[in-house]
């Protein structure tokens, strides 16, 4: 017997066409892969979508994959996600669920006490036992998890699956991933697999009483940090398991996505022209003919403003080249002369003006409306400005020239000056 | 007639040594705090000794329990006895309050001659007002008298980056002493605290403990190795985390053994560890022609080994791979930034506690010193960057303290970073609160930057004058006083507080039942 898992799909999340493309692509891999592989179920621990009521594309291609997936007799069980999730069942998940094509696996009573038991769910021709809890912002998770009755949980017997949606501290391996992560001791023991979502690695782990903890990790990317890590050679897929009464194999099976290039530039003490023409040397290095192009600039500039790091020459060089597409992460970009400081206060405005103060000194110009105290109030006006939502029933077209005209009025400048 | 109950009358002595005459009928104990009023301010002063007066010489009054006890005369008694026999009281002006503008100030006079005395009350210490962010010990006590409407508040920010001592010796309050401590430090995000927990006592895996207050779930974090309680964290650090540094002034390596270790490290960087434990000894000692290896002998190599393998318990499997037997240090990818997520649970101002009962002393303080390390880094980094101001004071809570700030390690070894966080930290509000049965072997230097004291019942007279030596005020005459604290009992000294305040700290189980009303059960809604 075997069943797949897969998780953090984030159906929806690629803005650009060609990636979208390839997010398709991907997830139809993936469900033909599990048809292909003969599998007995699949498991989705949530993050299928990346909203939980994304665009009627998405929706689309997602209900012809999964009726394709039902007609070949293959149930999936899901649990939400962080991004898929709805406390109100109105997500597009609930509507794959009324159709019969998915099902969700938390089934949860909350007692007087404020407890919370879970049933499981057997699979009709494995016999495998399935529950699980849906995925949250993580405070609210660990409040879930505290009050689970777990005893009900851990004394049963048979083969146990346990969905959930969340990072495990226990698991982490890089720094680098957000705060949100909860103790392994959370979950209920004893279970024969752990099918976990949220972190995009591949991950598989073995603790006592707590057999495999697995995460399959993305099958694509579901956050721009997953393009770069695709690049560098970031393997991505689902996860295969056999067994029986108890786990016989955990199998990563790699899905190809795409090609990339990635152009990575070191910007340690150095200054805006010498970056601008590494990246202008590095372009002309790659081929970037039907490839993901990504490029990185990180690192502390000795002088000058970020802004000045100009990526716009290349991207066009690039983009005349027939790349995909290209995506630039300078968001670890920093300069000694000029760099950002968090500030404090005890609302948005008041941060908002403390970021604005404690920074306006580091720069110098010309003009001295731009410095000092009217520096600070031209740059809130802006701000205020830039934050005006599209009204409704108005149109992009009529949206952004309404914006532009009233931040070039509060800069007094003339429209037609450029 | 006055409108309070007095108590006594100074009849005599001289500055800190001032005598009264009690009046019969009252009860003074040692450490009792009296009220002398004056115009427009009024002294606090404390009885440090007792003793016997009497108006008839003494061979008249031994002759007269002579005639009592050995001719049997039953009815023999003095003729007005509570004027003629009496008790004199030996107090000490503590602190000068000035009435209106709620001033504290050190005395420098006598109280007026003659005048008459009465036990404090709540009414006298409105100054000790509850000030933001601060920390409570206790309530006053006067003798054994504790006055509950008196809470001592100490300054958090302050008492935590000049270092709190703790002395006391075993059974006198002192693991209740720093659970009532952090658990006003859970209040706030406003001190982080990394707790190295030898006994595992104060989460409260069983029975009450910290995980019972109310913000726990977010200002606590509790580490334990094996078989973590919901919601707790597993205690694993990957060896990766540790360098060679971190053995410094903790384990006693010869120069020849830090030499393999440090060759270890040049070598395989972050993996040194397993890969020294892998290396056989012998070959590498015999190999002498290769440059690389040449610089110790299979002897240093095998002490090497020994000594790593001892102090972390480390094994080795079929296959190779190196654990630890107590499972707190994993060679594979395990506990890989458990040492970053603790630092930065710290600098958000949590309360760390890991459980390190399994752990031998030294690996104890391995754990510490990795930890405390990379706190004092980030620290400085923060100061250098000028951020400093905006991150919580940290302190490390250490028992036995002299184990990493006693004098025979700090000579004979090079500094580590308790000591360096003892000398320097404050620079960096970084702290130690360090606890301790010995403080006579903590070296002067140390002591006496340890700026606020709470110190607890000792019999043993060499650590009282120690402890008395580096007070952060006048304790000369407190040896007896300190001698007969009862368990609870403390006495504060500290630059933060006016004067040396003796309080009594309630029983931690008291606060959490105070404090945890039990939250009403509501139903979860579950999607």
């Amino acid at each position: 017997m075997k069943f797949a898992h897969l998780s953090d799909i984030h159906l929806g999340f690629q803005k650009n066409e060609p990636l979208q493309k390839i997010e398709q692509q991907v997830f139809e891999n993936a469900m033909e892969k599990c048809i292909s592989l003969n599998v007995d179920f699949i498991l989705i621990p949530g993050d299928m979508f990346h909203v939980n009521i994304p665009e009627m594309r998405v929706q689309k291609y997602a209900f012809a994959m999964f009726r394709k997936i039902h007609d070949a007799g293959i149930p999936v069980y899901v649990v939400y996600g962080s991004h898929d999730f709805s406390p109100v069942s109105n997500s597009v998940i609930d509507l794959l669920v009324e159709t019969g094509y998915l099902t969700k696996v938390t089934r949860a009573t909350s007692k007087e006490d404020g407890s919370i038991s879970l049933e499981f769910i057997v699979d009709k021709n494995t016999g495998a036992k399935i529950t699980g809890l849906s995925g949250l912002k993580v405070g609210k998770d660990v409040e879930w998890y505290e009050k689970l009755e777990r005893t009900s949980l851990e004394d049963e017997s048979g083969f146990k699956i346990f969905l959930f949606h969340g990072g495990i501290a226990d698991m982490k391996t890089d720094s680098g991933m957000d705060g949100d992560q909860m103790p392994l001791s959370l979950l209920p023991k004893n279970f024969e697999y752990y099918a976990g979502g949220h972190m995009h690695k591949f991950n598989h782990q073995k603790f006592t009483d707590y057999e495999h903890v697995v995460y399959p990790g993305t099958p694509f990317a579901g956050y721009h940090q997953d393009l770069e890590e695709n690049a560098k050679g970031q393997k991505r897929g689902l996860v295969l398991v056999e067994f029986e009464d108890k786990v016989k194999s955990v199998e990563f099976i790699e899905l190809e996505n795409t090609q990339y290039e990635i152009i990575e530039v070191d910007a340690n003490n150095r200054r805006a022209e010498s970056i601008n023409s590494e990246l202008v040397e590095k372009t002309k290095e790659i081929d970037a003919a039907n490839k993901v192009v990504i490029i990185k600039v990180a690192g502390e500039m000795i002088s000058g403003k970020t802004a000045d790091v100009d990526i716009s020459l290349i991207r066009d060089k690039l983009n005349d080249s027939g790349s995909l597409v290209v995506n630039i992460a300078k968001n670890q970009l920093k300069s000694k002369e000029y760099s950002i400081t968090e500030a404090k206060g005890s609302n948005k405005e008041e941060v908002e003006t403390n970021v604005i103060a404690e920074n306006i000194g580091q720069l110098r110009f010309e003009q001295s409306i731009l410095n000092g105290e009217s520096g600070i109030k031209l740059a809130k006006r802006i701000l205020e400005e830039l934050s005006q939502g599209q009204l409704a029933n108005e149109k992009k077209n009529d949206y952004i020239p309404r914006v532009r005209d009233s931040v070039l009025a509060i800069l007094g400048v003339n429209k037609d000056d450029s | 007639m006055e409108d309070f109950q007095v108590v006594g009358q100074v009849v005599g002595g001289k500055f800190g040594d001032i005598v009264i005459r009690q009046k019969s009928g009252t009860n003074i104990e040692i450490g009792d705090l009296m009220v002398s009023e004056e115009n427009g301010s009024f002294l606090i002063l404390q009885v440090f000794a007792l003793e016997y007066g009497s108006q008839i010489q003494d061979r008249m009054q031994q002759m007269m329990s002579g005639v009592n006890m050995e001719q049997g005369i039953v009815d023999a008694s003095f003729y007005e006895p509570e004027f003629v026999n009496y008790v004199l009281a030996r107090i000490k002006p503590l602190a000068r309050v000035f009435k209106e503008r709620g001033e504290v100030k050190i005395p420098k006079s006598l109280p007026s001659f003659f005048n008459k005395l009465r036990l404090i009350s709540q009414d006298d210490l409105k100054f000790l007002q509850k000030e933001k962010d601060s920390i409570f010990v206790g309530h006053i006590r006067s003798g054994s008298k504790v006055i509950k409407e008196a809470e001592v508040w100490l300054p958090a920010e302050d008492i935590f980056s000049h270092h709190v001592l703790i002395p006391a010796t075993t059974g006198r309050g002192k693991s209740n002493l720093v659970k009532t401590i952090l658990w006003h430090v859970l209040d706030t995000n406003k001190v982080g605290a990394l707790v190295l927990d030898a006994h595992d006592e104060y989460f409260g895996r069983v029975g009450i403990g910290l995980k019972d207050h109310l913000r726990s779930r977010e200002n606590l974090v509790y580490y334990t190795p094996a078989n973590p309680p919901v919601g707790a964290n597993r205690l694993t650090i990957n060896l990766q985390s540790v360098r060679p540094e971190h053995f410094e002034g903790i384990v006693d390596f010869s120069d020849a053994q830090f030499q393999a270790i440090r060759m270890a490290y040049r070598q395989h960087r972050k993996n040194w560890i397993r890969e020294l434990m892998l290396t056989d000894a012998v070959q590498a000692g015999m190999e002498s022609s290769s440059p690389s290896k040449s610089d110790f002998t299979a002897a240093t190599m095998m002490v090497v080994q020994r000594k790593l393998r001892l102090l972390l318990s480390l094994e080795k499997d079929e296959e190779g791979v190196v654990y630890s037997r107590h499972e707190v240090f994993d060679s594979t990818t395990k506990g890989l930034t458990t040492v970053e997520d603790i630092v930065r649970d710290i600098e958000s101002g949590k309360v760390v506690v890991l459980d390190t009962s399994r752990l031998g002393d030294e690996a104890e303080l391995i754990v510490g010193n990795i930890i405390a390390s990379k706190l004092l880094q980030k620290y400085k980094d923060a100061k250098a960057s000028g951020e400093i101001d905006r991150k919580p004071v940290a302190t490390i809570v250490i028992e036995e303290a002299p184990r990493v700030i006693g004098e025979d390690v700090l000579t004979s070894k090079n500094d580590n970073i308790y000591a360096t966080i003892a000398k320097e930290g404050r620079k960096f509000k970084v702290g130690l609160t360090a606890i301790t049965q010995l403080s006579s072997v903590i070296p002067r230097t140390i002591l006496a930057n340890m700026n606020t004291k709470i110190i607890l019942g000792n019999e043993m007279k060499q650590e009282r004058e120690a402890i008395i030596a580096s007070a952060s005020q006048d304790l000369s005459e407190d040896d007896k006083n300190i001698a007969s604290l009862d368990k609870g009992e403390a006495i504060i000294t500290s630059i933060f507080v006016p004067f040396a305040m003796p309080i009594k700290v309630p029983l931690f189980e008291d606060i959490v039942r105070e404090k945890t009303k039990t939250e009403s059960a509501q139903k979860t809604k579950v999607f």
